[in-house]
């Protein structure tokens, strides 16, 4: 097209018109936000510890509370513990004066656990040898929040060795925790004789902990024995 | 022309320099072509920054690294001076925290979103600006419910 022509488009320059529109399209719409997908993936983790567990150090560091970091400072990145397996099983126990068996008088139980301290960040939980510890923690994949049940699985009875027997039903305990207000992840209860009873429930991706005070019912009157029996403690994820 | 004629002529040509001055009073900001970037893995696997959590669901934060080979197209601006800034604009899931280090084309640094923080300051001499880049996002745990895209920019300041 040359100067003093009437202005007009040909139907080539229409054509490189539409080209020239396409093409600064094309790459304008390549200037988009790029784009990356934040996926949740963290392993699925549980940590159960009935009576004395297995962490190489508090897990927050130190034996001082509060913690000499913050929460999400802790961890084996900043000197804190990692958890372990410990096969160690604990007791409770009781004895019963013969002047009191079957009196009705509840027996306060002790255990041989030396627990006090949550691997958490040391706190000073719970006091032996009174209270036995249990805690521990269920870490979803992200932010889905489920709970994970912990069971024990009861005999029928505790059994001497003239095979005399004290029903489980006869031990009861309570809960608490040293600066706990409120509800306890793992409440007050009571054995039921042979069967698989829920004893707690730990809310995902939270540190759960209680302190069980155990007591003997002492209503009846067992012949004079050892009686032994174990409970297992399980804890189950969805 | 009456002294109302002329109070309105007046008050038209302060009218036509305000709206001629604007433009240049703003820095121009475009969005940098950044098609040929290209991710090392197709996604972000977030794991928490800690294996066992706190006492409470609160302060429980996912990290996730990622790093990618940044390309962005400065051909428009070359032979020009510019300033490039990395964008996180808000969005879901919440605020998400970045972090990311280079290998020294860009600079490195650290923003939330809804901010954006400037990574290269300076002449525009090649056609495209490369580096790869090694990012870290950092997201409150509660938000992680599934896989969720999060999309940021490089944007030129001009002028």
């Amino acid at each position: 097209m040359t100067a003093g022509h009437p202005v007009r488009f040909s139907r080539s320059s229409l054509r490189r018109a539409l080209f020239g529109a396409v093409l600064l399209a094309a790459f304008s719409s390549s200037a988009a936000a790029y784009t990356v997908t934040l996926d949740p993936a963290a392993p699925t983790t549980i940590y159960l510890q009935v009576g004395v567990g297995g962490f190489t150090a508090d897990y927050c560091g130190g034996t001082s509370f509060p913690p000499p970091h913050d929460t999400p400072n802790c961890g084996p990145a900043y000197g804190g513990g990692t958890p372990e397996n410990n096969a160690t099983i604990n007791t409770v126990s009781a004895t019963v004066a013969s002047g009191t068996v079957g009196n009705g008088t509840a027996q306060a139980m002790t255990t041989n656990s030396t627990t006090t301290n949550s691997y958490l960040d040391g706190y000073v939980f719970c006091t032996v040898p009174s209270q036995l510890y249990i805690g521990g923690f269920y870490r979803t994949s992200g932010a889905t929040t489920a709970a994970a049940n912990v069971t024990a699985t009861v005999p029928a009875a505790l059994t001497d060795a003239g095979g005399d027997k004290i029903p489980f039903s006869k031990i009861q305990w309570t809960s608490s925790g040293n600066g706990d207000s409120g509800a306890e992840p793992f409440p007050a209860g009571t054995f039921v004789s042979g069967g698989v009873q829920t004893v707690g429930s730990m809310a995902s991706n939270s540190w759960n902990e209680s302190c069980l005070t155990f007591s003997y019912l002492n209503n009846t009157v067992p012949p004079a024995g050892t009686y032994l029996g174990a409970v297992l403690y399980t804890m189950s994820a969805p | 022309m009456t002294t109302a004629g002329r109070a309105a002529w007046a008050f038209f040509f302060a009218l036509t320099l305000t709206i001629i001055r604007a433009p240049a009073v703003q820095a121009n900001t475009i969005t940098i072509d950044d098609s040929g970037t290209t991710a090392f893995e197709p996604s972000v696997s977030m794991r928490w920054r800690t294996a066992a959590p706190s006492r409470s669901a609160a302060g429980n934060v996912m990290v996730g690294t990622t790093t990618i080979r940044v390309r962005i197209n400065v051909m428009p601006w070359l032979r020009h001076s510019g300033r490039i800034y990395l964008s996180l604009p808000a969005q879901q899931p919440g605020t998400i925290s970045l972090s990311w280090v280079t290998q020294g084309r860009l600079l490195p640094g650290q923003l939330q979103s809804g901010n954006r923080v400037l990574v290269y300051a300076g002449p525009i001499t090649t056609p495209f600006m490369e580096d790869t880049l090694t990012f870290q996002f950092t997201v409150d745990g509660t938000l992680m419910r599934r896989a969720v895209p999060v999309a940021y920019h490089f944007e030129m300041d001009e002028g």
